[in-house]
C-alpha cells in the first residue's frame, strides 16, 4: 500500500526570505505508524508540519497526503488531518466557549452551508470527555489556563476524527502530571483508531516508548530517522551536547 | 413630532435604521475577522470617490463604490500576505485618499457648499431616496442571508483564521467577501453619515457589542441593535439641535462605547482563573 504522508525532495521558503526554512526533505510515514519530531528552536518542525497539512505554500518537491496532492487538493487534505499549532491561546475576552471551539473542528468536514447534527456535538463532548474537560464545556475558551485551552485545542483534533493528527508541542502548557497523561492517552486514541500521527515535542520525558520512530531536524534538514533510543545517542554524541537536557 | 410626517424624514428615519442595523451587523465580522484597518480605508476612499462623483455630476455612490472595490483590490491582498506593515499601508492611503477627496470637492461644479458636498462631507438626513431605501433593503435582506447560510464557516473564522484553514475551511472566499460586502456598506451609507464618519458606524456598535457579551450568537444580535439605536438617536438629536446627522451619530455610538467599557463585565474580572 501507497504511503498516507509522502514527501520527495521538499523546501519551503516563507515569503519574502531567502533561505527555505526546511530543505530537500525526504519522508514517508505508513497508515497508523507514531513518530515524534524533535529539533531546537528554529530547525524547521513546525515548517514542516504546516508543509505536510498544506498550510504553507512548497517551493520545490512534491508531497502527497492520502494519496492526494497536498497543493492542489489542500483542503480536502487538511478535512482529514487534525491539526494542534503550536502556542495557541486565545484572548480571555473572545466570545467563544471551550465547546465552540471543539466543536469548530468538525466544520471543515461538516461541508459548506451543512449544518453541525447532534452527531457532531455528542462527537465534540465525547472528545472532551476522553480529555477530562467536559465540565468547562460551557465556560469562556480564553478565560481557560494555558493548559486547559491546550487540551481544548488536543479535543477539537480529535472530535474532527481524522485520520492523521499533527501536534505541535501539545505538552508545553501542561504540568508534568497531565503530560504523562494526556501523552499515553494520545498514543492509545492513536492507536485504537489506527491514526497516523507526528508529534514535535521538545520534552523527550513524554516520548512514551524508547523505539518510537523519531525524526531529528536542524537548520531545516533531516539529520536522524530512527528509533528514539538511537537518536538520543547520536544527538548527544555528534549534534548539540546538551540538548537533552536542556530540553526538559 | 411633526417632522415625521412628511416623507422625507420617514425615508430619513427608515435609512437610519437600516445603514445602523447593516453597520452593526457587518462590523461584527470586519472587527473579529481583524478586517478593520481595511475597513477604515475603504471608507476614506469611498469618500473619495463620492467627491469625484460630486465633482463630475455622476452618481457619487457609484464612484464610491468603484473607489472602495478598488482599495479593498489593492490592499486586501497585501494586508492577507503582509507584505508591508498594514499601518504603513493604510496610513499612507489615509492621506492619498483625504487629498484626492478635497481636491474633487473643491472642483464641484456648484459654488460654495452645496446640498451634495455638504452630504458627502458630514452627511445629510434630507438626501435620502426611495431608491437609497431599496438598495438598503435589498442589501440588509442578502447579507442577513449569507449569514444564515455560512454562519458556521464565519464563526469559525472569527475564531482563528489559521485554524479554519486547517480544519478544511476555504478562508479566502469568506473573508474577500466580507469585505466587499463591508465596502458596499460604506458606500450607501456614505450619504447619511458624511464620508469622514462613515467608518464609526462599522466599528463602534460592533465594538460595544463585544464588550459585554461572551457570547458570539449574542453579539451578533446586540450590535445591529446598537447600531439602529445610535443611528436614530443621532437621527433625532440631529434634527432638534440642527447639526449634522453623521456627527451625532458618531458621538452617540462613541458614547455607547464609552459607557460598554466603563459597564463591561468583561473588564471587571482581570485575573484568569488558572487550574
Ligand atoms: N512566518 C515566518 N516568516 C519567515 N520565516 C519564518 C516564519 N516562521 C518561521 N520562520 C523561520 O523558519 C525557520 C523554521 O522555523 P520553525 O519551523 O518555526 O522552527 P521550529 O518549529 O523548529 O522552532 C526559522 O528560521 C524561522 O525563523
Ligand atoms: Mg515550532
Amino acid at each position: 500500500m501507497a504511503p498516507i504522508i509522502e514527501l520527495r525532495d521538499v523546501s519551503t521558503v516563507y515569503e519574502g526570505e531567502k533561505r527555505p526554512a526546511i530543505r530537500d526533505v525526504n519522508l514517508t510515514f505508513e497508515e497508523g505508524e507514531f513518530a515524534y519530531v524533535i529539533g531546537p528552536n528554529a530547525a524547521g518542525k513546525t515548517t514542516l508540519l504546516e508543509t505536510i497539512n498544506g498550510l504553507l505554500p512548497i517551493f520545490k518537491g512534491r508531497i502527497s497526503v492520502l494519496n492526494l496532492d497536498v497543493q492542489k487538493y489542500g483542503k480536502q487534505v487538511r478535512c482529514q488531518i487534525g491539526y494542534v499549532p503550536q502556542d495557541f491561546m486565545v484572548d480571555p475576552g473572545e466570545p467563544y466557549t471551550a465547546l465552540d471551539a471543539v466543536l469548530m473542528g468538525r466544520y471543515g468536514k461538516i461541508g459548506v452551508i451543512g449544518r453541525p447534527s447532534r452527531e457532531d456535538k455528542e462527537k465534540a463532548i465525547e472528545a472532551m470527555r476522553l480529555l477530562e474537560i467536559e465540565d468547562l464545556a460551557n465556560k469562556p475558551v480564553g478565560k481557560l489556563s494555558g493548559g486547559q485551552q491546550q487540551k481544548v485545542m488536543i479535543a477539537r483534533a480529535i472530535a474532527k476524527e481524522p485520520k492523521i493528527l499533527l501536534l505541535d508541542e501539545p505538552f508545553s502548557n501542561l504540568d508534568p502530571e497531565s503530560r504523562d497523561k494526556i501523552s499515553k492517552l494520545i498514543a492509545q486514541t492513536s492507536s485504537e483508531r489506527n491514526l497516523t500521527t507526528i508529534i514535535v515535542t521538545h520534552d523527550l520525558h513524554q516520548i512514551v516508548d524508547s523505539c518510537s520512530r523519531t525524526i531529528v531536524m536542524n537548520s531545516g534538514r533531516i539529520i536522524a530517522d530512527c528509533e528514539l533510543r538511537k537518536a538520543l545517542a547520536l544527538i548527544e554524541k555528534w549534534y548539540f551536547p546538551g540538548f537533552w537536557r536542556h530540553s526538559g | 413630532m411633526m417632522y415625521l410626517e412628511y416623507a422625507i424624514f420617514q425615508r430619513a428615519l427608515l435609512g437610519c435604521v437600516f445603514i445602523g442595523l447593516l453597520g452593526g451587523l457587518i462590523g461584527v465580522f470586519v472587527v473579529k475577522m481583524r478586517l478593520s484597518t481595511i475597513g477604515y480605508s475603504m471608507s476614506h476612499s469611498a469618500f473619495a470617490g463620492a467627491a469625484l462623483g460630486v465633482a463630475l455630476s455622476v452618481d457619487p455612490l457609484l464612484t464610491a463604490i468603484i473607489f472602495s472595490a478598488t482599495t479593498a483590490f489593492f490592499i486586501g491582498p497585501a494586508a492577507d500576505k503582509a507584505r508591508l506593515p498594514i499601518d504603513t499601508i493604510t496610513s499612507i492611503a489615509f492621506s492619498l485618499n483625504m487629498a484626492l477627496a478635497f481636491i474633487f470637492l473643491t472642483f464641484s461644479p456648484q459654488i460654495g457648499l452645496s446640498s451634495e458636498v455638504a452630504s458627502v462631507l458630514w452627511g445629510s438626513i434630507v438626501s435620502v431616496t426611495n431608491r437609497d431605501l431599496v438598495y438598503l433593503i435589498a442589501l440588509c435582506s442578502i447579507t442577513l442571508a449569507l449569514i444564515y447560510l455560512f454562519w458556521k464557516e464565519l464563526f469559525t473564522i472569527m475564531f482563528d483564521r489559521k485554524m479554519a484553514e486547517a480544519d478544511g475551511i476555504n478562508t479566502k472566499i469568506f473573508v474577500y467577501f466580507m469585505i466587499f460586502l463591508a465596502g458596499l456598506i460604506v458606500a450607501l451609507s456614505l450619504k447619511i453619515v458624511g464620508g469622514l464618519l462613515v467608518y464609526a458606524l462599522l466599528f463602534n456598535p460592533a465594538s460595544s457589542a463585544l464588550q459585554y457579551l461572551h457570547d458570539m450568537r449574542k453579539i451578533i444580535f446586540l450590535s445591529p441593535i446598537i447600531g439602529a439605536a445610535s443611528c436614530i438617536a443621532g437621527f433625532f438629536t440631529s434634527l432638534f439641535l440642527d447639526i449634522p446627522v453623521g456627527s451625532c451619530i458618531a458621538l452617540i455610538s462613541t458614547l455607547i462605547f464609552a459607557v460598554s467599557v466603563i459597564f463591561s463585565p468583561k473588564r471587571k474580572r482581570r485575573w484568569r482563573n488558572e487550574d
